[in-house]
């Protein structure tokens, strides 16, 4: 499997605060890479150093095959497509006149400027002004400025930002048709949510680090989920097991964390027969992908 | 920089009213330029003293209008830059927002040069029209031009740099004000203080001025207004590099 994006050990700070800190990223071609993490855990910083918008304090990026650095920017930029922050759009220009910018900033024909408004499904508001833009109007004329190049890596930082649970849809099934039609989608978002259906391949980030890169079966493997049994004395049970294992009591189901593998779930079920506890069941709890992931990001890690 | 690059600010200059401003700047300076010169009772229609007054018109003109016309119109082109997240999109599709800055500074620069030279050409053909008697000065009136230009995109250069570099546009707008003012007290101050500031060029530009009450010929301030120029260039230079350094 061959990797559009590799980066080494990508650092960045400003003074003593690292915003992003030791980073190796790894986006397999074809892939919708969905980039996660709260707020400020430095997905934009990492999506500018892999455009060359800002410089990392030390590691590197290699993007399509080739390192990302001033030497090199300029013409890699004419495969990546990006959409950073705000959707850009000069608010006075009609949306035909923006796209006609991007043209000649980019030398591209009219076919390239009408696949690209096609694709997001604007051709019919291009002699709009840009201020009389809805939201999602404005995202989607962004992604067409994106498109317009035909890119082989779409980087798109939290795209469904603002929008109604529609665009947020058409936004979905636009990175959908993007990757069948062989464009390599790296898209951020805080939210699960809203790329978790489209993602193949999810990278989480918290507080500048990379705490979970992989498959959505992956991730999910990779987290335990917490032990919930059913006893007859669920008090007692707490009292007996509170020593050996963090135990919360919930109404009367017991509910115990970091029990991973079977032998010590087997030890738990020992210790309370020992203490002549009826054992009525014992089971995994059931997790949402969004509780795995709302708990590697509060906890900082699998 | 390329053609696309000059033409993308051209067509960016649609619906900003940045061709209207800088209507409003020919207009204005011809308004008082010509009024100023001809209601001069020195404009005999005779003497040399009447081509004078018609060279104090065009640089009375200019340092009047000129500072704050030309903050507005830089205000107005480098803001949609920072409203429409131009120096993102330029700067993701290879145009460094120093690079931007330039093709700014090339594209108003084109229509500030157009506006000085017509300027100049509407009060020579005015002199003509009024019939002046005495031979037209042409070393000094073409002098006088080109002081003028070169002082004119000084002030542009300054006015594009300070709004890329502070986004909320009246910092500009309130320097070109403060411009204004130094360019008309200029005129009144000795020629050392007018060296201090850009808009004091404007008075060293004269090619023409009162000494005892009796309008006589000056030469520009030629040396001074180049070594403006010049330092001029190569500020812009360096802060458009390292604005091309600066991360977004």
């Amino acid at each position: 499997m061959s990797l559009i994006v590799a980066t080494e050990k990508l650092t960045k700070k400003y003074g003593d605060r690292a915003v992003v800190q030791d980073l190796d990223l790894r986006i397999p071609e074809g892939c919708v890479y969905g980039f996660l993490g709260p707020n400020g855990s430095g997905k934009s910083t990492t999506m500018k150093m892999l455009l060359s918008l800002i410089r990392p304090t030390s590691g590197e990026a290699h993007v399509l095959g080739r390192p990302m650095d001033r030497a090199t920017r300029r013409e890699l930029l004419g495969q990546i497509g990006s959409l950073i922050e705000s959707p850009p759009g000069y608010a006075h220009l009609t949306g035909a006149e923006n796209m006609r910018i991007v043209q000649r900033l980019l030398d591209l024909d009219d076919q390239h400027i009408d696949f690209a408004v096609r694709t997001v499904r604007m051709q019919d508001q291009m002699n709009k002004r840009v201020r009389e833009f809805s939201l999602g109007m404005k995202q989607r004329l962004g992604i067409a400025m994106a498109l317009a190049r035909q890119p082989k890596l779409l980087i798109l930082d939290e795209p469904t930002n603002g929008l109604d649970p529609a665009g947020i849809e058409e936004i979905r099934e636009l990175l959908r048709r993007l990757a069948d039609g062989g464009v390599t989608v790296m898209v951020s978002s805080h939210l699960l949510g809203e790329i978790d259906k489209t993602a193949t391949v999810l990278g989480i980030l918290s507080q500048g680090r990379m705490i979970f890169q992989g498959s959505r079966d992956e991730l999910f493997s990779a987290a335990t989920p917490d032990l919930l049994i059913d006893c007859s004395d669920p008090h007692r049970a707490q009292g007996a097991l509170a020593r050996a294992h963090g135990c919360q009591l919930e109404n009367s189901t017991l509910r115990l964390t970091g029990i991973e593998d079977d032998r010590a779930v087997a030890g738990v079920v020992a210790a309370l027969v020992g203490e002549s506890i009826g054992v009525h069941g014992v089971r995994r709890d059931e997790q949402t992908l969004e509780s795995v992931f709302m708990g590697l990001t509060a906890g900082g890690g699998l | 920089m390329n053609a696309r690059v000059l033409t993308n600010e051209f067509a960016k200059m649609r619906h900003l009213h940045v061709w209207l401003l800088v209507a409003v700047l020919f207009v204005v300076v011809a308004g008082i330029g010509l009024y100023t010169a001809v209601i001069n009772p020195d404009f005999d229609r005779v003497t040399a003293s009447s081509w004078n007054t018609l060279l104090g018109g065009i640089g009375s003109g200019f340092s009047l209008a000129a500072p704050l016309l030309l903050a507005a119109i830089a205000s107005r082109h480098v803001d949609a830059e920072h409203q429409g997240g131009g120096w993102l999109l330029s700067a993701t599709s290879g145009l460094t927002p120093g690079g931007l800055c330039r093709a700014k500074l090339l594209a108003l620069g084109l229509l500030v040069t157009g506006v000085t030279v017509s300027a100049s050409v509407l009060f020579a053909a005015t002199g003509f029209a009024f019939g002046i008697d005495a031979p037209w000065p042409a070393g000094r009136w073409i002098g006088l031009t080109l002081c003028v230009l070169v002082v004119n995109l000084v002030v542009l250069a300054l006015h594009i740099v300070l709004a890329a570099r502070i986004e909320n546009q009246l910092v500009g707008i309130g320097i070109g004000l403060l411009g204004t003012i130094l360019a008309l007290f200029s005129t009144a101050v000795p020629a050392w203080i007018a060296h201090l500031t850009p808009w004091g060029y404007y008075a060293l530009s004269s090619a023409s001025g009162y000494v005892d009450g009796v309008l006589v010929a000056f030469s520009p301030a030629y040396a001074s207004i180049a070594g403006l120029g010049l330092v001029a260039a190569v500020v812009f230079a360096l802060f458009t590099r390292s604005f091309d350094h600066q991360e977004i």
